[in-house]
């Protein structure tokens, strides 16, 4: 996927960008302080969101194949398990009992299979929001702070199963945050933003350690 | 006054027809009104605003209105005269559906307007179709749609302005328990308008309790507030 030359007005910002190519399989970070347009830039590399100009070239993506998290997931009046599989319904794949019940009992939800979604707790519907985003096999993922509100022993389940579902199958991950320790521990390359703008990118170590500069000064960068 | 009244043939056609004519015209209103709000909520084109509070300003009319409007459009010399409809049941669902789609439109529109941002998000990173997402969001709008019917059909059974004229309150044709009520009470017979009045409150109130029943969110026994 490349994005260039995007423009998007609001009232008080506007979003620029001149290239953002992600061209392989990997873990991509797009770090920034509040308000820097992290989420903006992804709804629009996303498809859900249009810019005013510029282009988006998803190459051979189709919208089947893009998903996204957000920091406040969105849990259907179901199940958890009827939303689990939801995308899976949507695709008409039946699905396996074997790949149902081990997201279900990483995730630590496999207790709480028949429960009402919206009921969970936060962390736990963050933790399904996760695994349906990969349980129908996505070629690229966002994840919009879906760390944020989390406890430690949840974002070290999202770590672990990111990095795991990347060593047996690399896909694209695209994820936004604005801690800079889980953009470390988790990404390949990261994409710096500052008011509306991509001031740099490189490799997650290079980065975090030379752009230290960049970022403000209430910005703590804690790894 | 003697409550106790046998309930008699003429007293059960004229509930079977105001549950008939309520069914019906909730059903139609309910088939127009629900995509109508879900469209009116995603579609941007030139005049939504007006269009909008033209529906809100019909949810408010007057059922007199509307019944002297359809009464107009359906007498003899009126543009839909040839059909010969006034003073009949269709008459009375015409004018009936005529006052409740606006209610149910606006319902839908206004919880579609508050929820379906999220929802029509959702379905796109789940990579929905435009159908699927309109079925999702009919899905997790389903209270809301249900509250729409439920108000519109209670406006329908109680409604009389309207059916009266359009439909005459014609004695084992278009007479319902409301206008069957109206007239008792202009011949003087209180305490029979009163028993019917009964009749059609517990009416009222089993159709809402069944409804109520199926909604039902079960208060958790730890809730404290």
């Amino acid at each position: 996927m490349k994005i260039s030359k995007i423009k998007k007005n609001f009232d008080r910002f506007s979003l620029y960008i001149e290239e953002l190519d992600i061209a392989e399989n990997g873990i991509y970070g797009i770090i920034g302080s509040n308000g820097c347009g992290k989420s903006t830039t992804m709804k629009i590399m996303a498809g859900l969101m249009k810019p005013d100009s510029g282009h988006v070239d998803y190459k051979n993506l189709s919208q089947q194949d893009i998903t996204m998290v957000f920091r406040k997931p969105f849990l259907m009046r179901d199940t958890v398990i009827q939303n689990l599989i939801y995308p899976l319904t949507l695709r008409k794949i039946k699905p396996n009992t074997d790949v149902v019940n081990y997201y279900l009992e990483i995730a630590g939800l496999q207790e709480l299979r028949n429960q009402y979604a919206p009921g969970l707790s936060g962390g736990e519907q963050q933790k399904l929001a996760l695994i349906r985003a990969m349980i129908f096999s996505p070629k690229m993922i966002f994840i919009d702070e879906a760390f944020s509100n989390l406890d430690l022993e949840s974002v070290s389940f999202f770590e672990s199963l990111i990095l795991a579902r990347q060593q047996s199958e690399p896909i694209m991950y695209v994820i936004c945050s604005h801690q800079p320790s889980h953009i470390k521990r988790l990404c390949d390359h990261v994409f710096f933003m500052d008011k509306g703008r991509i001031e740099a990118e490189g490799s997650a170590t290079e980065m975090l350690a030379n752009h230290k500069n960049m970022l403000p000064l209430s910005y703590p960068v804690v790894f | 006054m003697n409550m106790f009244y046998i309930i008699d043939a003429e007293i059960l056609g004229i509930i079977a027809l105001t549950l008939r004519l309520t069914f019906l015209s909730t059903t139609i209103a309910a088939i127009i009104g629900i995509p109508l709000g879900l469209w009116l909520d995603y579609a941007n084109f030139t005049g939504k605003n007006i269009l909008v509070v033209v529906n809100r300003t019909l949810m408010a009319s007057p059922p007199v209105v509307v019944g002297l409007v359809v009464y107009l459009i359906l007498m003899r010399q009126g543009p839909l005269g040839f059909l010969g409809l006034l003073f009949t049941f269709e008459a009375m669902v015409i004018a009936q559906v005529l006052l409740i789609t606006p209610i149910v439109c606006g319902i839908v529109y206004t919880a579609s307007q508050r929820n379906s941002e999220n929802i029509r998000m959702f379905a796109f990173t789940m990579g929905a179709n435009k159908i699927q997402t309109q079925i999702l969001l009919v899905k997790e709008l389903s209270n809301e749609i249900f509250f729409a019917v439920i108000t519109g059909f209670g406006r329908a059974m109680s409604e009389v302005g309207a059916i009266m004229i359009v439909g005459g309150n014609i004695r084992h044709h278009t007479r319902t328990m409301t206008t069957t009520i109206s007239l008792l009470r202009n011949r003087g017979e209180i305490d029979q308008a009163v028993y019917l009045g009964a009749i059609l409150m517990i009416i009222a109130f089993i159709v809402q309790m069944a409804g109520d029943f199926l909604r039902r969110r079960e208060r958790r026994a730890d809730e404290n507030f």
